[in-house]
């Protein structure tokens, strides 16, 4: 429970409840009102206000105080949206905020968030309005789709907390993502407001492609027919341009040639289909007028059939001259294999569909992306196809492979687990990774992609400038942890290294230290570190350790000759770098480097090690294989079957295994690279029969479903549709559908069907980038597998080029809900958008600790002083010390100007001296007194005289009366005896002041000594004897008294103690 | 007696309260003055690389948003002016004439560029290259008694040149070996009233003194973190009392050298509290004993007095 001060006093409670306790304050100051009487009123005042003091303090300690800040300072945050819709509107958006932002008040803060799929921060709140560059904001990576609701959550999470928060969204609102107005909902719960600048366009005249279908299923021979839709904003004319598997169709025109009406314009076409496989078909538009349509990429659509025929195999190859003679081989056996130059394409996911089995021929990694990676698995687990692997320098663990999704497939693990030494790599990171936008996270990313591309039995080190100096991130160690050594990058701090020498002389010094056969460094920079010295760059070349150099800008200056030279020089390779997204790539393809000891170069003849493994039918036992002069090792799983093997004394080697994974079969070979390893199998008698044999096994066995199947898209959704009828045309229930689809990014997804009629199953998938979608569907019935199905859709363009106009009113939407404001984006406003019309935010700092500190036991503190400290000069110090500690430190005084530290100071003194003022006057008066006394002593010398005189007069005349009268005494004489009620009470060091002191009072008794009273009501006699001899005598002894005293202070010049009105004893 | 030893006692109470409530993180008593925020509006940096101070006791800070920034001594923001070209880098070093003009060392256009205290463009000079009257990546300029002007460069091509009054290549003044190692990064150069010139050879990690005809005079330094040693000097100044204040971007601290190279004291260590210093990047001292470093990576100027 918060409870706010009432009065706006900025304080508030966490427990209030605790405030009761006020209450004792007034309570305790009477119970202690006749207690503390002894103290004298003011005192008496004194300590009872600063008891209530503690009370307070008490309380409010217990009540958990807080105080509220309130600040009106406000924090603009800019969303900008770069989506493929309004891509060119990135400069009206940055002038639009170098226009606002140009005069705004010196503590309002701005930032920045840009957006399209995904929202990112490009400038975090700060002070001093926009400095984004022109032209240097980060790509984006996918401009796809507008999600607003991301930036929105985004901008909730960068808000400071103490100020008043604005979003201004600059978009066109085409939101295709995302759920923007519960987000809105949730701003404007949060106290922000929104204020929208639409990003206006309208496109008048455009024709795109509503959609392109052709039927799942096709039989060759027969005509395939495409349908598609073409949406005009207007009238146009043009031709459609037909291509079928990537061939442009010859038409006649009276086919081709357009006219498009307004709305929608349907058109069928029929091609004849003469091949087996996957067939495209794409179309596009082309306007007789260019004016007639804005934009043209949305002009296409795309679509495929699938016609069933024989398996088709690919042999994806770096080097045709290498892979040439196995494809022929092949053929030879009736196998259509066709030769994939990887360097130049990789099938898309339907075009990997349509081949039953892919051969990887000494392919590296890094060829492929991380999709196509997982794209490759999930065409073996999910789609049915088949994989062969075959060796080389770049097959295997030596090719990058260890850590990818195809490792799982493979039926060898890629790691060497048993005992054996063989030799181990060493891989070091030198990162300068800073000077580029996200460089670090860059970093962090890359370098864990390294991490996961070597061996666990290779070393790995980090090195990076932090603050403070070069240091290990990562201390060169076994890779054993994969997961402790990433754990440590994501920690590490990459700063701006000085120079190469010192961080490069560590990793010499780490690797050399190692017993590894393969040492590698790899240096990202952008170069400007100085460039290392001649005894580390000698020291490298005599340890053969590669340096390759990455040089990374992204805009800015690279200073490329060090790096050049660092690479040429050491036997590594330097890396131009114009994106970062090829960074990974790099970093796995130079990490392998260090794989090389995976490598054996050595002859042997191949053992067979489970005759009766299929691939080996027809091949006896007995005979002898043809050698080979070369492999990659690798280890082999459990469930794999181990056909040929390389025969050690240390054990045996896989050479050939093969296992079941997923719905697909694959194969392991670990020799190969035939020109340089395998010339004897090439030339052996069975070699084609042999390669035949083992794609049979492998292909896909396709057992088409006899299903209808569409896929139809909707928005993000694409929606796969199964009618099941048997043959007898009864609807077929209950079917166990398994499916998944290849997504163009994320690789295989799982998808669920869910029947929803007689025989009718539906099943959805989301769809977020351009791309093919391709499904396959795995038809179960009581429990036994029917057969597969493809199916799948295009999405050709992104929708952002589907959209004609400016969506206003979802944007007044959003302002309206949270209070916010329209404005305009081509006019400058910065006086409404840094307006300060929100009501100021208020945050609370928790305050009991500091009331603890420098309210409760300051005030107990003085209030032990006030009863204790009898001394007023005492307690005066006191307080002094203790306002000055309370208001210099405990209210930070000191940290403000010097007139504050001064003020405190004459604060300080002034009570210090009101107090002390108790003290001081009794000694001026006293002072003066003194004087006066010693004026007056002779005067009083010369009266007393006189009276004595008198006296001894009177007496002799009361002798001779006596003589003659013999009579009593005098009443008279009585009545000029000072009485008590004229004297003054200071006048008690007056020669007629004699013994009568005040009691003595211990201080124990009095706690303190009412000095008040002491020196303000000194007992005096109230009757006096009357006793004349007595009078006499006493009146004698104080003038001896006085005479003593008067004689003492001229003597000694200092005089007698004072009356201390500060000691009560 | 009793009221003495209750006096006594009751203040050294009040003693130990004020003791034990003094501020949790004192800001160190000779910290003056901290100027500047994360930002890149007025009076904010973004990576400040460059620090100098002018006759009139402005100073001038250079940032990675490639802009110059004037302020007062009292970290008043004055004036700012934007490099004219930058995508390709920014400038890390910058010196004021005793005329009041600015030189800024624009280290990744390979050129120095002049300005006016107000930040009208004066000249340029410099190209990229090896060669005579070019520059690789240079970083700091100092100013002899004749007017003469002395540029340091780095990226491979580490020397110090010597240009006339208007701004014409002269000559070489260091290049090459130095004592055995040859330059790495002389990341700044300051000429002293004896008209020696002191050079911070930064990755060699060494102070180095020069007569202006370009012999060495004298060398000091090693890499480490105890006193005396130093790790990556990038700026240098010398105070009033001819002594070196050196500010050494690797153990982010500052460091005073008597004229032998014998350490006086030290100020400073990584941290981002008051009093503490990211990888700062250039010092420049007061005649009286004050001391403005820039705190790179803390995005700040810290004004202390040792």
């Amino acid at each position: 429970m918060i409870a706010a001060f009432p009065w706006d006093i900025p304080l508030s409670f966490g427990r209030p409840e605790w405030l009761w306790l006020l209450l004792l304050a007034p309570a305790t100051a009477l119970g202690s009102w006749r207690a503390l009487a002894g103290l004298g009123p003011v005192r008496r005042a004194a300590a009872l206000a600063v008891r209530s003091l503690v009370i307070v303090a008490t309380a409010l300690t217990l009540a958990d105080v807080n105080r509220v800040l309130r600040n009106d300072d406000l924090t603009v945050l800019f969303l900008m949206d770069r989506s493929l819709s309004v891509r060119e509107h990135a400069d009206r958006q940055q002038q639009f905020m170098e226009d606002v932002t140009r005069d705004i008040p010196a503590d309002d803060r701005t930032g920045v968030i840009d957006f399209a799929r995904e929202a990112f921060l490009e400038q975090l709140p700060m002070k001093g309005g926009y400095f984004l560059e022109r032209g240097r904001l980060p790509e984006l990576p996918n401009v796809e789709r507008t999600n607003v609701a991301a930036a929105i959550r985004l901008a909730m999470a960068m808000f400071p907390h103490d100020s008043a928060k604005r979003i201004v969204l600059m978009s066109d609102g085409n939101d295709n993502m995302g759920d923007v107005l519960s987000e809105a909902r949730r701003a404007k719960a949060d106290g922000v407001s929104i204020d929208v600048a639409p990003l206006w366009f309208a496109r008048r005249n455009e024709v795109y492609f509503e959609k392109l279908s052709a039927p799942t299923y096709a039989e060759r021979g027969e005509l395939v027919a495409i349908r598609g839709n073409l949406h005009a904003t207007s009238h146009a004319s043009g031709r459609l341009d037909v291509y079928h598997n990537g061939a442009k169709v010859a038409l006649r025109d009276e086919y081709t040639r357009m006219a498009l009406r307004p709305g929608n314009n349907a058109f069928v076409m029929k091609l004849p289909v003469e091949t087996d496989g996957v067939q495209r078909f794409e179309t596009r538009f082309v306007p007789d007028d260019p004016n007639m349509d804005a934009i043209v990429d949305n002009n296409q659509a795309s679509s495929f059939s699938f016609v069933s025929g024989r398996g088709k195999v690919a042999v994806m190859s770096m080097d045709p001259a290498i892979d040439g003679a196995l494809v022929d081989a092949l053929r030879r056996e009736n196998v259509q294999a066709t030769l994939v130059d990887v360097t130049h394409e990789i099938p898309d996911p339907a075009g990997m569909i349509d081949y039953a089995c892919i051969v990887l021929a000494n392919v590296p990694a890094n060829v492929f992306t991380e999709e196509q990676q997982r794209t490759l698995a999930a065409y073996v687990e999910d789609m049915g196809g088949g994989l062969i692997m075959t060796g080389g320098d770049d097959g295997f663990g030596a090719g990058g492979w260890i850590g990818t999704p195809l490792e799982a497939v493979l039926p060898v693990e890629l790691e060497i687990k048993h005992k054996r030494i063989i030799p181990r790599g060493a891989l070091v990171l030198i990162m300068h990774s800073c000077e580029f936008e996200r460089g670090n996270a860059w970093g962090v990313h890359i370098a864990k992609k390294a991490v996961d591309t070597i061996s666990s039995r290779d070393f790995i080190g980090v090195l990076a400038y932090a603050m403070g100096g070069e240091s290990w991130e990562v201390p060169i160690q076994l890779a054993t942890n994969k997961s402790a050594v990433k754990n440590a990058i994501d920690r590490m701090g990459i700063g701006d290294m000085p120079d190469f020498d010192t961080t490069m002389s560590l990793a010499l010094k780490g690797l050399t230290a190692t017993d590894a056969s393969q040492k590698h460094i790899i240096m990202v920079s952008d170069g400007d570190p100085s460039p290392p010295s001649k005894s580390v760059m000698d020291g490298l070349i005599a340890q053969q350790i590669t340096v390759s150099t990455i040089g990374v800008g992204f805009g800015s200056h690279v200073v490329e000759p060090p790096l050049r030279d660092i690479a040429s020089r050491t036997g590594g390779r330097y890396y131009p770098v114009r994106n970062p997204r090829t960074l990974p790539q790099i970093f796995v393809k130079e990490s392998k480097v260090v794989r090389r000891p995976l490598i054996v170069e050595e002859t042997f003849v191949p053992t067979v090690n489970y005759a009766f493994s299929d691939l080996l039918t027809g091949i006896d036992p007995s005979e002898a294989l043809p050698q080979l002069d070369g492999m990659v090792l690798t280890t082999p799983k459990d469930a794999a079957q181990l056909a040929l093997v390389r025969a050690t004394t240390d054990g045996n080697d896989p050479l050939l295994a093969h296992w079941q994974r997923g719905l697909g079969r694959v194969v392991a070979f670990t020799s190969g690279y035939w020109p340089k390893w395998g010339t004897a199998w090439v030339r052996w008698s069975k070699y084609s029969k042999f390669w035949a044999q083992v794609l049979r096994w492998t292909m896909r066995q396709d057992a088409p479903a006899n299903l209808d199947t569409y896929t139809v898209i909707e928005g993000n959704t694409g929606r796969v549709i199964i009618e099941a009828m048997d043959k007898d045309a009864d609807y077929v229930n209950f079917l166990d559908l398994r499916a998944t689809v290849l997504h163009p990014g994320r690789g295989g997804v799982p998808m669920q069907f869910v029947q929803t009629g007689p025989g009718r199953y539906e099943g959805t998938f989301e769809i977020d980038q351009t791309g093919q979608y391709v499904a396959t569907v795995n038809v179960f019935q009581s429990g036994a597998y029917q057969g597969s199905l493809h199916t799948g859709a295009s999405v050709p363009y992104s929708p952002e080029l589907k959209e004609l106009s400016t969506n206003d009113v979802l944007l007044e939407q959003v302002a309206e809900m949270t209070g916010g404001r329209v404005l305009d984006v081509d006019a400058t406003q910065s006086s409404v958008v840094f307006d300060h019309d929100l009501p100021p935010t208020e945050s609370r700092r928790p305050a009991w600790e500091w009331a603890l500190t420098w309210l409760l036991l300051p005030a107990f503190l003085l209030d032990v002083a006030c009863r204790r400290l009898a001394s007023w000069v005492a307690l005066s110090l006191f307080v002094e010390v203790l306002i000055l500690a309370v208001l210099l430190f405990g209210m930070d005084v000191i940290h403000t100007h010097w007139w504050g530290v001064l003020g405190v100071i004459l604060l300080a003194e002034l009570v210090g001296w009101t107090i002390r003022f108790r003290s001081i006057q009794p000694c001026l008066e006293w002072l003066t007194h003194t004087a006066a006394v010693l004026s007056r002593t002779g005067d009083r010398s010369a009266a007393a005289l006189a009276q004595l005189r008198t006296v001894k007069d009177r007496v002799r005349e009361e002798r001779e009366s006596a003589s003659v009268t013999g009579g009593g005494a005098s009443g008279a004489e009585s009545t000029r005896r000072p009485t008590a009620a004229t004297v003054d009470p200071r006048r008690r060091y007056d020669t007629g002041d004699t013994g009568d002191r005040p009691p003595e009072i211990g201080l124990d008794e009095a706690l303190g000594g009412a000095t008040e009273s002491a020196i303000e009501a000194p007992k005096r006699p109230t009757s006096a004897t009357d006793a004349g001899v007595g009078e006499s005598e006493a009146t004698t002894s104080r003038l001896l008294r006085a005479k003593r005293r008067a004689r003492g202070d001229t003597q000694s010049g200092t005089g007698p103690a004072p009356p201390s009105d500060d000691d009560p004893s | 007696m009793g009221r003495l030893r209750v006096t006594v006692e009751t203040l050294a109470g009040l003693m130990i309260f004020i003791g034990a409530c003094s501020p949790a993180a004192p800001q160190p008593a000779n910290v003056m003055n901290v100027i500047g925020e994360a930002g890149r509006g007025p009076g904010a940096f973004a990576y400040p690389r460059g620090i100098a101070s002018a006759a009139d006791g402005t100073f001038y800070v250079v940032d990675k948003s490639a802009r110059v920034q004037r302020f007062a001594a009292d970290g008043t923001f004055l004036v700012e002016w934007k490099m004219p070209d930058y995508a390709g880098g920014k400038p890390v070093g910058l010196s004021v004439h005793g005329d009041g003009r600015v030189f800024v060392a624009d280290t990744h256009y390979h050129r120095v560029v002049v300005y006016e205290a107000d930040g009208a463009e004066l000249a340029r000079f410099g190209a990229e290259g090896d060669g005579d009257g070019q520059f690789r990546l240079p970083t700091d300029v100092a100013f002899d008694a004749a007017g003469f002007v002395y540029v340091a460069e780095y990226g491979g091509n580490d020397r110090i040149t010597q240009w006339s009054p208007e701004l014409t290549f002269d000559r070489v003044v260091v290049a090459g070996e130095v004592g055995g190692e040859p330059m790495q990064r002389p990341a700044a150069i300051v000429i002293d009233d004896e008209q020696t010139l002191w050079v911070a050879d930064a990755c060699n990690h060494r102070i180095l003194r020069f007569s202006l005809d370009g012999r060495l005079l004298h060398s000091f330094g090693t890499l480490g973190r105890d006193a005396g040693q130093m790790r990556y000097p990038y700026g240098l100044d010398i105070d009033a009392e001819g002594r070196l204040v050196v500010c050494e971007y690797g153990n982010c601290r500052v460091q005073w050298f008597d004229r032998t190279g014998r350490s006086l004291g030290m100020w400073g260590g990584a941290g981002r509290e008051v009093g503490q210093l990211n990888s700062p990047w250039g010092v420049f001292c007061r005649a009286n004993g004050v001391v403005y470093v820039l705190d790179s990576l803390n995005m700040r100027v810290q004004v202390f007095r040792r």
